[in-house]
């Protein structure tokens, strides 16, 4: 997932002789051992969570939190992975409400469009890493993919991520594809522009064929697409009315009250999907302008349409949870045909929704409004969540190949 | 668009010298004449009886009477490979079998104190040579370096038991190098970042350059032969440091297509869907840096110094231990310098000195006179940890020879030799060392293997 405009990456002569050359001790030949050797080389395609991305940016600190990196420490396994100079590409968000960046003292005002690169000395020949922010289903076989941005380049230099990926003869695959297929679609409101599925399943066939064909015996595990409702960045409209606090809070970021529309909000309309940013919305309407939140349609639809566009209503809803439904049978078939474990990831995002972990409106009062399990953006995960992921994926991996990773605390 | 990290090509040269230079001690062209190679190269004491003592010990030619003849060359092949760290990957070494000559001419009337001779050998040579695929191409993707040395030679029989000898040195030398370009170090404009930071990976092939020149250098070689009793006898000889000066090497650079494009915009020129090839054509066009070009580089191969004891004591048999040692120490560092002076450095070495044990045994069948030999040698690296490269993965190594001398009719032998060098393995790199404080933890990322294995026959008359 990545969204490019939210507010959110060694006798006497005879011993002698044998004196001289036998000064350089074994030990230094030898080659790192891993947990198992399925996971001798392990590479991770995905997008923006698998690459680390948080808070509406990405730079050595997050990546290095990405589950990828923490599974592979767990396998005892070489992992690379493009490191970002710091502050990063973009440096990730430090205050949700200013959405100020991180910003090293002596540098520049970080903004959305920073980027300091690659750091010199993470580049090498191999990287175990190679998920790109913002790519979708279309992306990982075409060098220049539909969705390719700058991260596309700065962390498979040209290749292709399949390609990449093949570089490290990779012996186990992690492979979380197809987020971004329905996320923005589902984030603006306007879920019909998502991937179709049959659409899905070809370009998702055309990535694990070249993938699994380029390395036979490959091991690994798909991860099924994350449903876009369970993002605390969409909060229910009905809070609004609920909740004088979420209202207070709505109305200082959107800078005048906000109130629901009582003709589309009625009843199960208050269930509606409203994009945080539907509230900054609101601060850029004309001035005396009023702060009404709509939860269906009210002029056509589409972008110009304040009841549709941001906002996610119920039937839109359906849509979007049977597209990703959709998505997932698929990569779930696609695991089984390969011999690969199916991981799916909404089973603990549903957990945390139902045990209050996500908050249904942002705490802005909070340091970590959108709760402990998500990064400043609302829709990334946060370090927390990762390692929920990894433990996750350890769970499906040691069920399919019997093996004895070890989970990661909890902290 | 300018390049301003071709200062990696220095690396070839680098290899130009190097390659020559430790072959003496440490990769080991010490194979001159089938005699010495079957007795582990132990013969400064007691040297083998025919005119390849003038490389052996140059004195000891006062010992031969008459006219002595000499010719032959020893085959070698090498295997060797490089295991990477990160991804557990063999990659062989791509060899071709070497043919290394010797030739030997000497006269000694048993009238007369002096003996004089000339000798033809190839004290120093090295092929290395990896297939297109290894990593490590960007250091060597080959390395061919020949040294002949021409030794015109003077002994004088000082006392009956002591002789001197010796003689000037004249030398030239070959060499040439391939070597990929790694477009990831390369910066595109001045000031830039490294293509590396822009996403290319590290060993991305965009170009290769070939450099190819010749060098003279003089020397001399002297040597003390004595025989303090009839069983024992003693040896020494010194080579002096022989400097090539290649001023005039030739470099030239093809253009190797990538068939990249750049995957996503950064900023201008690398935008989305531009191909990297277009980017970096112009620098191997007129104006550009990878233009072909003069080169230039000093070596100085270091002093050697072997000396020995040899006892013939036993009835049939003779036994002798050397010592040898290299003072590589002097191979500090190496400045190479391009006609583009941007392309031009200095390559970090570190060598030490080095010290070789060297055992070789001789029985002679009475019935016949064949003679048996056999020995051994071990010797230490002279790279440090830091230097062990594709060029030469220098390290510890030990010979095992055996072979035979067989006498035909009168006046003609044939000797022949084989030799297995054998390596315990050591970690190396396969890039390139830029600053003193990098250390082998830091650089190395892999570990070679050695092994070799010389057949050496050689024709000799005495009458």
């Amino acid at each position: 997932m990545y969204r490019s405009h939210t507010i959110a990456r060694g006798a006497l002569l005879l011993g002698a002789a044998g004196a001289i050359v036998a000064c350089n001790s074994d030990t230094h030949l030898v080659i790192p051992t891993v947990n198992n050797n399925i996971f001798r080389s392990y590479v991770a395609l995905g997008n923006s969570i698998t690459a680390g991305y948080q808070s509406g940016g990405i730079n050595d600190s997050t990546q290095r939190l990405s589950y990828p990196v923490l599974l592979a420490n767990q396998m005892g396994t070489r992992f690379a992975y493009p490191s970002l100079a710091m502050p990063g590409c973009a440096p990730p968000v430090n205050n949700l409400l200013t959405q100020t960046r991180v910003t090293p003292k002596g540098y520049p005002a970080s903004t959305a469009t920073s980027c300091y690169l690659r750091n010199p000395s993470s580049v090498t020949a191999v990287i175990n890493n190679v998920a790109v922010p913002g790519i979708a289903s279309a992306d990982p076989t075409a060098p220049v993919g539909p969705n390719a941005n700058a991260l596309t380049e700065l962390f498979l230099g040209g290749e292709t991520m399949v390609q990449k990926a093949l570089d490290a003869q990779p012996t186990f695959a992690t492979v979380w594809i197809g987020n971004n297929d329905i996320l923005e679609p589902a984030l603006s409101g306007l879920p019909s522009t998502a991937t179709p599925v049959p659409t899905f399943i070809a370009n998702y066939a055309k990535t694990i064929n070249a993938l699994t064909t380029g390395a036979p015996g490959l091991k690994g595990v798909l991860i099924g697409v994350g449903q876009v409702a369970g993002t605390p960045l969409l909060f229910p409209a009905g809070v609004i009315a609920l909740s004088p606090a979420a209202r207070g809070a709505a109305s200082l970021v959107a800078g005048r009250p906000v109130a629901l529309d009582s003709a589309t909000c009625a009843g199960a309309n208050a269930a509606a999907l409203i994009d945080f940013q539907y509230l900054i919305a609101i601060r850029y309407r004309p001035a005396g302008f009023p702060g009404t939140i709509f939860c269906q349609p009210i002029s056509g639809g589409g972008q110009t349409d304040l009841g549709d566009f941001l906002v996610l209503d119920i039937t839109e809803q359906a849509t979007v949870a049977a597209t990703i439904n959709g998505y997932n049978n698929y990569i779930k078939a696609k695991a089984d045909s390969i011999g690969f474990a199916y991981y799916d990831p909404n089973v603990a995002l549903a957990a945390l929704r139902a045990n209050g972990a996500v908050p249904a409106f942002p705490n802005l009062a909070s340091a970590q409004p959108f709760g402990q399990y998500f990064s400043l953006d609302g829709v990334h995960p946060s370090g927390a969540a990762q390692i929920l992921l990894a433990n996750g994926l350890i769970d499906v991996i040691n069920t399919k190949y019997g093996t004895t990773l070890r989970k990661l605390p909890i902290s | 668009m300018t390049f301003h990290r071709f200062v990696r090509l220095l690396v070839p040269f680098a290899a130009l010298a190097m390659p020559a230079a430790l072959s003496a001690q440490g990769f080991g062209l010490n194979e001159i004449g089938s005699c010495a190679i079957a007795r582990g190269f132990a013969t400064t004491a007691s040297p083998c009886r025919d005119a390849s003592t003038i490389y052996w010990n140059s004195a000891a030619a006062t010992r031969l009477d008459g006219w002595s003849v000499v010719a032959g060359a020893a085959s070698i092949s090498l295997n060797g490979s490089f295991t990477q760290d990160t991804t557990g990957r063999r990659y062989d070494a791509n060899v071709p079998t070497s043919i290394v000559p010797h030739a030997f001419v000497s006269y000694h009337s048993p009238t007369s104190r002096a003996a004089w001779g000339v000798g033809l050998y190839v004290p120093y040579g090295l092929t290395s040579q990896w297939q297109d695929n290894f990593p490590g191409r960007f250091e060597a993707k080959k390395a061919s370096l020949a040294t002949f040395y021409v030794q015109p030679n003077v002994a004088w029989q000082l006392t009956p038991n002591w002789s001197i000898g010796g003689g000037p040195v004249i030398a030239r030398s070959t060499v040439e190098l391939i070597q990929g370009l790694d477009l990831s170090a390369q910066t595109p404009f001045p000031g830039g970042p490294t293509f590396g930071q822009l996403g290319i990976a590290t060993g991305t092939e965009f170009g290769r350059a070939r450099l190819k020149g010749s060098a003279t250098g003089y020397g001399a070689q002297v040597a003390v032969a004595g025989q303090p009793t009839p069983e024992w006898s003693v040896g020494a000889r010194f080579l002096t440091p022989v400097q090539f000066k290649y001023d005039n090497a030739d470099a030239t650079f093809t253009q190797v297509p990538t068939n990249l494009v750049i995957g996503g915009t950064v900023q201008a020129p690398f935008s989305a869907g531009t191909p990297i090839d277009a980017l970096v054509a112009p620098q191997f066009a007129a104006g550009g840096h990878l233009v072909a070009q003069k080169a230039s580089t000093t070596i100085t191969h270091p002093a050697q110094i072997q000396a020995g004891v040899g006892y013939s004591g036993y009835k049939n048999w003779l036994l002798e231990a050397d010592y040898a040692w290299i003072g590589w120490k002097r191979f500090h560092v190496l400045p190479v310098n391009f006609a583009d002076t941007t392309l031009s450095r200095t390559l970090l070495e570190d060598y030490n000195n080095s010290s070789a044990i060297r055992l070789g045994a001789e029985y002679t069948i009475p019935t016949d006179g064949w003679k048996l030999r056999a020995g051994f040698a071990g010797v230490a690296s002279a790279a440090p940890a830091e230097t062990v490269t594709p060029l030469l993965p220098e390290q510890d190594r030990t010979y095992w020879t055996l072979g035979a001398g067989i006498p035909v009719m009168k006046t003609w032998t044939i000797d022949a030799a084989y030799s297995h060098v054998a390596t315990p393995g050591a970690r190396g790199r396969i890039v390139e060392r830029t600053q003193p404080a990098q250390t082998a933890a830091q650089l190395n990322s892999g570990v070679y293997n050695l092994s070799a294995n010389v057949f050496s026959f050689t024709l000799k008359a005495s009458f």
